[in-house]
């Protein structure tokens, strides 16, 4: 690995869609190795639109992005990240534990690797009683639960998680947090997106506010929130989103 | 200790030195595996079905009607048709099952698993195309082994028979790719299938040789491309052939070249496959 104290580094990055709409406009973020860094904004703010230009799931428009110092589309940096995406995307010819083994596989592990992997994941997620369950069989937690499992299956230095815990019973948000916060602690750069601002707030230690396509604001919570003179971060959120908002639709409506 | 710190002596940093780096050769292995593993997890629809009804065409065509038609280029009814019927199994078996492979995995969205991986484009592309090359491969050999026994149907040139069914499986496992990719509906894979491969199959000589069809039918035939993709084959099988082997193989490989290059093409660039 590269000499990089960034896990993250991105600059200028831009992306406008076939149909004209504007993801990201220009935007530089920069995430610490080792850091838990929220990234929150409303929808349509470009944050899974960054999150899929990092993970070359999307065509950039312009811009450059680093991982660990490599360029996001090297082997090498693609090695390196694991992605939860924010809606279940799973192979449904498969069954839980063939969805592991399969991805680390793609990811260059030997079958013993994947397989000793997949076993783990089975039981850090509780997925035992249906490891040999076809993906399209399972309850909306267990597909959430296998999502996590399978991002992190080829253990990747930096994990990218898009909104993980949207429609997630609480026991298994709980269940979900303690292992990621274990994760981290152990060095792993987390990015996380979230609606949940609580959630944020007690997990991140930088967060930065997303809206058209740019970061608006970025900081520790306890400095944005002194900075914003608030107490809550749903506070900060409020009064960065809603004096970005009219700008947003103002290019909005001069686009249309 | 500093977030940097705690990333350069922690587990997850020896989690990538124990994996030094993506190994691509495993990559392509374990898509190849997956497309094979969804092949023979739905056998009864992807071997199984296409098997029978070609199996079904030999019977009634050459065992049943084949002794009331006089010889064809000097070779029974039945034994005439095989080469086609096994040539037009295998194409529309690459074909379906790629395009149908990719469409699910769009439409689900479960590609990006593959997109995001350390997975170099060409490999992606070859990966995907020999799920529809096992699967076509697998129909003509179980297809060889019912027809073969039961017409007596000769492989009088087994080297061009390799040659030419290597490149009439990967033109269509690309074709496959590519529509699988610009697909945007079941509809549209299934136009493909049913109004321009089906058709051209059946009028590319599968039943008969051009040589038996009035002008301008027969010039016409000349056209069609599926038409030297059986001549091939069926040279491969009889020895026989109704024009120049050569043209026949080498359209055959260039139509070969140009679709795996327009797959690759659209894997290298992203289109289609990424917004």
């Amino acid at each position: 690995m590269r000499e990089s104290t960034s896990a993250l580094r991105i600059a200028g990055l831009s992306k406008t869609y076939d149909d004209g709409t504007v993801g990201l406009d220009g935007l530089d973020l920069e995430v610490p190795a080792g850091e838990f860094f929220g990234l929150l904004g409303p929808n349509g703010a470009g944050k899974t639109t960054l999150i899929n230009s990092v993970c070359n799931l999307i065509r950039t428009s312009g811009g450059r992005i680093e991982v660990f110092g490599f360029g996001h589309e090297t082997m090498e940096a693609r090695r390196l990240v694991g992605v939860a995406e924010q809606d279940p995307n799973l192979d449904r010819f498969l069954t839980v534990r063939e969805s592991l083994v399969y991805h680390g596989g793609y990811f260059g592990m030997s079958n013993d690797d994947a397989d000793r992997r997949a076993d783990e994941m089975i039981d850090v997620f509780d997925l035992r009683a249906k490891a040999d369950v076809r993906t399209s069989k399972l309850s909306g937690g267990m597909k959430r639960r296998l999502l996590l499992a399978r991002a992190l299956l080829h253990e990747p230095l930096l994990v990218i998680l898009d909104e993980p815990t949207a429609g997630v019973d609480i026991e298994l948000r709980h269940d979900l947090w303690n292992y990621i916060r274990l994760l981290h602690e152990q060095g792993t750069t987390i990015l996380l997106t979230t609606h949940y601002l609580e959630e944020a707030e007690s997990l991140c230690e930088d967060i930065a506010l997303i809206s058209a396509g740019r970061i608006i604001a970025r900081d520790t919570p306890a400095e944005l929130k002194r900075r914003y003179d608030a107490t809550t971060l749903e506070e900060v959120y409020l009064q960065t989103v809603s004096t970005s908002l009219p700008a947003v639709m103002a290019a909005e409506e001069e686009r249309s | 200790m500093s977030a940097a710190d705690r990333t350069a002596s922690t587990p997850a940093a020896a989690a990538a030195r124990r994996y030094p780096g993506p190994d691509p050769a495993r990559s392509m292995r374990a898509l190849v595996l997956r497309e094979c593993r969804r092949v023979t997890r739905l056998w009864t629809q992807t071997i199984l079905a296409p098997v029978v009804s070609s199996a079904l065409f030999i019977l009634v065509f050459g065992l049943s009607l084949g002794s009331r038609i006089k010889e064809i280029n000097g070779f029974d009814y039945d034994v005439f048709i095989v080469p086609g019927l096994i040539a037009m199994a295998m194409a529309q078996a690459a074909f379906s099952n790629n395009s149908s492979s990719l469409l699910q995995a769009r439409n689900d969205r479960y590609i990006n698993d593959v997109l995001a991986s350390p997975m170099q484009p060409w490999r992606m592309n070859l990966g995907y195309m020999l799920g529809g090359v096992f699967r076509s491969l697998t129909i003509g050999v179980s297809l060889g082994v019912i027809a073969l026994p039961l017409t007596g149907v000769p492989i009088e040139q087994p080297v061009h028979l390799i040659v030419a069914t290597l490149l009439l499986v990967v033109l269509f496992s690309a074709l496959g790719v590519v529509v699988g990719i610009y697909a945007q509906s079941f509809d549209h894979h299934s136009f493909i299938n049913n109004i321009l491969i089906l058709p051209l199959t059946f009028l590319g000589g599968v039943f008969y040789s051009i040589e038996i069809l009035p002008s301008p039918w027969q010039e016409l035939s000349h056209a069609n491309p599926i038409f030297y993709m059986v001549d091939a084959i069926r040279y491969g099988f009889l020895g026989a052939s109704d024009v120049n082997v050569g043209l026949a193989f080498g359209f055959t490989g260039l139509v070969a070249i140009a679709m795996v290059a327009w797959a690759q093409w659209l894997f290298q660039t992203g289109r289609k496959l990424k917004p």
